[in-house]
């Protein structure tokens, strides 16, 4: 069932013999996809937040005094943590393209998880003031 | 379906090289312009998050403001023409490299030619009406 939800939403269309054969490296591609559709979609509401401009002074500043509410920064986190996952990973894809890591690629993925904890520590400690007060 | 059909998507693995397209190959450009803006929005991404959220929070830190973002804030710093055109590039830039991404995925269902082409004019209208809305929305801030 996982399996085939897996498929349909991530390979669409593709015949199994296709998939990919080394298991690290399909996490790295299938939650390069997956970032890359929410950072899609969260730049689609970003773009209408900050156009609340338009409305004038007032509206986008309630606007934004709402966006940050401490909830909204403590989900900050989680997007931070999901665009450096997808700005690592796509280092790692571009310098496959000029061939340095394809033979250590499993061990690329697990730099480019602890770049992104490393990152996602470092914003928590500076979001800090803004989460807890 | 071939192997031709990943040429978008970051396939990870020994199969990468051969789906990538050559130049001169059909998608050789879109998926060339996929690698190069993803390279670019890199350091604009980055200098993004930290101009405006992690020197706003100093400011609060500091005691120079009581929100991270304000109107008040955001004027300021599109005053200066630089960031202006910042802000203005980092738009164009993120919704390329975003809805071609889409564009990337969408392109692997057994889509008709048509339909293939009709979802590629959607994202090209969901694009310019997120660049139109957010380029007004910046000039909001200086005119």
């Amino acid at each position: 069932m996982a399996a085939r939800l897996r498929t349909a939403l991530l390979h669409p269309g593709v015949p199994r013999e296709l998939h990919a054969r080394t298991r690290v490296g399909w996490w790295a591609w299938a939650l390069q996809r997956v970032t890359g559709v929410v950072l899609v979609a969260y730049l689609l509401v970003h773009i209408c937040v900050i156009s609340t401009s338009i409305l004038g002074v007032a509206t986008f500043d309630s606007t934004l005094s709402f966006v940050q509410h401490p909830i909204f920064e403590a989900l900050n986190i989680g997007l931070i943590a999901i665009v450096l996952y997808h700005t690592f990973n796509g280092v790692r894809v571009v310098l496959f393209d000029v061939g340095i890591g394809l033979r250590r690629q499993a061990a690329g993925f697990w730099a480019c998880v602890a770049l992104t904890a490393l990152g996602v520590v470092a914003s928590f400690i500076l979001s800090v003031p803004l989460i807890f007060m | 379906m071939d192997r031709r059909s990943f040429q978008y998507s970051a396939y990870p693995g020994p199969s990468a090289p051969d789906a990538r397209p050559a130049r001169g190959e059909h998608g050789f450009w879109i998926w060339f312009l996929q690698r190069i803006s993803g390279v670019l929005l890199l350091f604009f991404v980055l200098a993004h998050g930290a101009i405006t959220h992690f020197v706003p929070i100093a400011d609060v830190r500091a005691g120079l403001q009581e929100d991270p973002v304000t109107h008040e804030v955001v004027e300021r710093r599109l005053a200066q023409g630089a960031m202006l055109a910042f802000d203005f590039a980092l738009l164009g830039l993120a919704l390329y490299h975003g809805l071609n991404g889409i564009r990337g995925i969408l392109m692997e269902w057994p889509f008709t030619a048509r339909h293939k082409t009709a979802v590629t004019a959607v994202l090209h209208s969901v694009g310019l009406g997120a660049f139109v809305l957010g380029a007004a929305g910046l000039l909001a801030f200086v005119l």
